[in-house]
């Protein structure tokens, strides 16, 4: 168990049997040595997010997840299906892919991290970069090479992303997915 | 009003002193006599309500002021049905069988956990959020009293600032109301009413008022800060004494219960206050006041006086803020009070006249009752 003044970002705890995910915990003091603690919470079934004060001495069921290394196997209609290293299989909707969806293209290899609840994935986190094609995007700005300028480049799978004015088309280029920003290019 | 809530219970823990009760005897009574309301409230020691409402007996059940007044006791009865609405003072936590029976009710109660009163910033983040119950999944709004838009306002009876100004308006209704004390001042003295926490800057006050270029009469409810005086005249003082010393003349008077101590509060020209219940009845009194607050590890309270002390302050020239911030800290930290009073009485009329200014804004916020009801209608 867990008192709410311990609650720190990271932490997943129960709340009427579902697993909330803390995304940020500021602890106020109240009156006569009391306290308040304000969370940012994500529902981790559904991902809804919520800010909710909890008491300093309300207590929380600790949920320890299961997590695996999974790599991206194939797309069975309407279901994103992971693989993980004993080939055991696990069946995603769109919604499940989470930060993982923008990212989702036939033939990547990125190791991503599964989370389970109850035996079952409830998300899919990617690496924290992961490197893509630029299938499309404007011709380079001619003279600017300080990386500043930034330009709309699309994926191979429709994803739009902002990168440097001096990426090409064909180019392959390193995405933080944690921002979901242009970090650099890739080098062959 | 189409009210479709009936029924509320107030669960009170008193921590010490009477600050807890205070606030919720206050607002169990409101409710029970503005509102077409059953209010029950749950206290687990009654010697600190009959000291602020000295016709309530010590025993299991009674109705006082229209309110059904419980003892809390440890083994809470298992048969209690839960209310419509559930207020949880100040984070007192509810018994564990009456969260059961809240958990039973077909439609779920409303459930607020009142707050201290607090201006600091963060309440204004907080006020109205509601949690759920990690175990039970049980709906809880926390509500915080407080000075701006942003916060649930006040405790306030509708009729508050009619009785007030009414009673202010007519000296001989404050003659009469010193005078069962056994009080005579001289009719340019200035009334000082004294009630705090013990407090080591109390010699230095009483000194700069002995020195006073102005007649200064204090009256002093029996209660925490009466040796810190006794000490400083170098006698023990009990209810009834009269002593005067230089320009002050000090009177003890009983400790008062809730409606006196308003009276108190209009007939004296500044007021020495201290905690949550007494400080918010001094700023509807709209006189000039100094506010002991309740001490924290760490001087946390420190912080809540500046955030309060901010607010409060901000219309004000410099000056006189300079000199009430100064007065409000020393007091506080139990220094030497002599120079920033000197500083305040200089700036008297300015204060008197924002405190005025003041209640008319807290005023325009609504009132903590009023607005608890308003939220329970809007969330039916």
């Amino acid at each position: 168990m867990k008192t709410g003044q311990e609650l720190r970002a990271g932490h997943v705890i129960s709340i009427d049997g579902q697993p909330w995910l803390i995304q940020k915990a500021e602890i106020s003091r109240s009156g006569r040595n009391t306290a308040v603690v304000k969370t940012k919470l994500k529902n981790l079934l559904n991902g809804y997010l919520t800010e909710t004060p909890y008491k300093a001495d309300d207590k929380f069921e600790d949920i320890v997840l299961d997590r695996k290394d999974v790599t991206y196997s194939y797309y069975a209609d309407p279901m994103y299906v992971f693989v993980d290293s004993d080939y055991e299989q696990y069946e995603l909707t769109v919604d499940e892919l989470g930060d993982m969806a923008p990212y989702i293209e036939d033939g990547i290899d990125d190791v991503c991290e599964a989370v389970f609840f109850d035996g079952k994935v409830i998300s899919i986190t990617p690496p924290n970069s992961v490197t893509r094609e630029v299938v499309y995007t404007e011709p380079s700005v001619r003279g600017d090479t300080s990386g500043k300028v930034m330009k709309p480049a699309r994926l191979t799978n429709g994803t739009e992303i902002q990168v440097s004015a001096f990426v090409e088309i064909g180019d392959k280029i390193i995405i933080d997915t944690r921002t979901h920003e242009y970090k650099s290019r890739a080098k062959d | 009003m189409n009210i479709e809530i009936k029924t509320w219970d107030i669960f009170c823990r008193v921590i010490d002193n009477y600050g807890d009760i205070g606030v919720c005897w206050r607002l169990a009574r409101q409710l029970a006599r503005e509102y077409p309301f059953e209010v029950r409230l749950w206290v687990d020691e009654l010697d600190a309500l009959k000291q602020i409402w000295p016709t309530a007996q010590l025993c299991g059940q009674q109705y006082a002021e229209k309110v059904d007044v419980r003892l809390w006791q440890d083994d809470f009865p298992s048969e209690i049905t839960s209310a419509d609405v559930v207020i949880e003072a100040f984070a007192c936590n509810l018994p564990e069988s009456y969260l059961i029976a809240m958990k039973r009710r077909v439609s779920q109660p409303r459930w607020f956990n009142l707050e201290y009163l607090s201006a600091e910033d963060w309440v204004e983040g907080c006020h109205g959020l509601t949690s759920v119950h990690p175990q039970l999944g049980l709906k809880k709004t926390f509500l915080f009293p407080g000075v701006t838009t942003k916060t649930a306002g006040l405790l306030k009876e509708k009729e508050l600032l009619n009785t007030s100004d009414e009673f202010q308006s007519n000296e001989q209704t404050k003659r009469v109301f010193l005078q069962q004390f056994g009080v005579q001042v001289a009719p340019d003295a200035l009334l000082i009413s004294l009630f705090g926490y013990e407090n080591h800057a109390v010699a230095s006050l009483l000194e700069a008022w002995m020195n006073s270029p102005k007649p200064i009469a204090c009256l002093v409810p029996s209660g925490k800060i009466l040796p810190d005086v006794s000490k400083a005249l170098s006698r023990s003082l009990v209810i009834g004494d009269d002593v005067v010393h230089g320009s002050l003349q000090i009177h003890v008077i009983p400790f008062l219960n809730q409606d006196n101590y308003d009276r108190l509060l209009w007939a004296c020209d500044i007021n020495f206050v201290r905690g949550e219940d007494s400080f918010v009845r001094a700023q509807w009194a709209a006189k000039p006041f100094v506010w002991h607050i309740y001490p924290q590890d760490e001087d946390f309270h420190m912080v809540k006086l500046d955030a309060f002390l901010h607010r409060y302050l901000n219309t004000l020239d410099t000056d006189t803020q300079d000199s009430i911030a100064e007065l409000w800290h020393q007091w506080n930290r139990g220094e030497d009070c002599a120079e920033a009073w000197n500083s305040c009485l200089a700036n008297l009329q300015n204060w008197q006249k924002h405190g005025q200014d003041w209640r008319h804004h807290l005023n325009s916020l609504g009132d903590l009752a009023s607005n608890m009801v308003h939220f329970c209608q809007k969330t039916l």
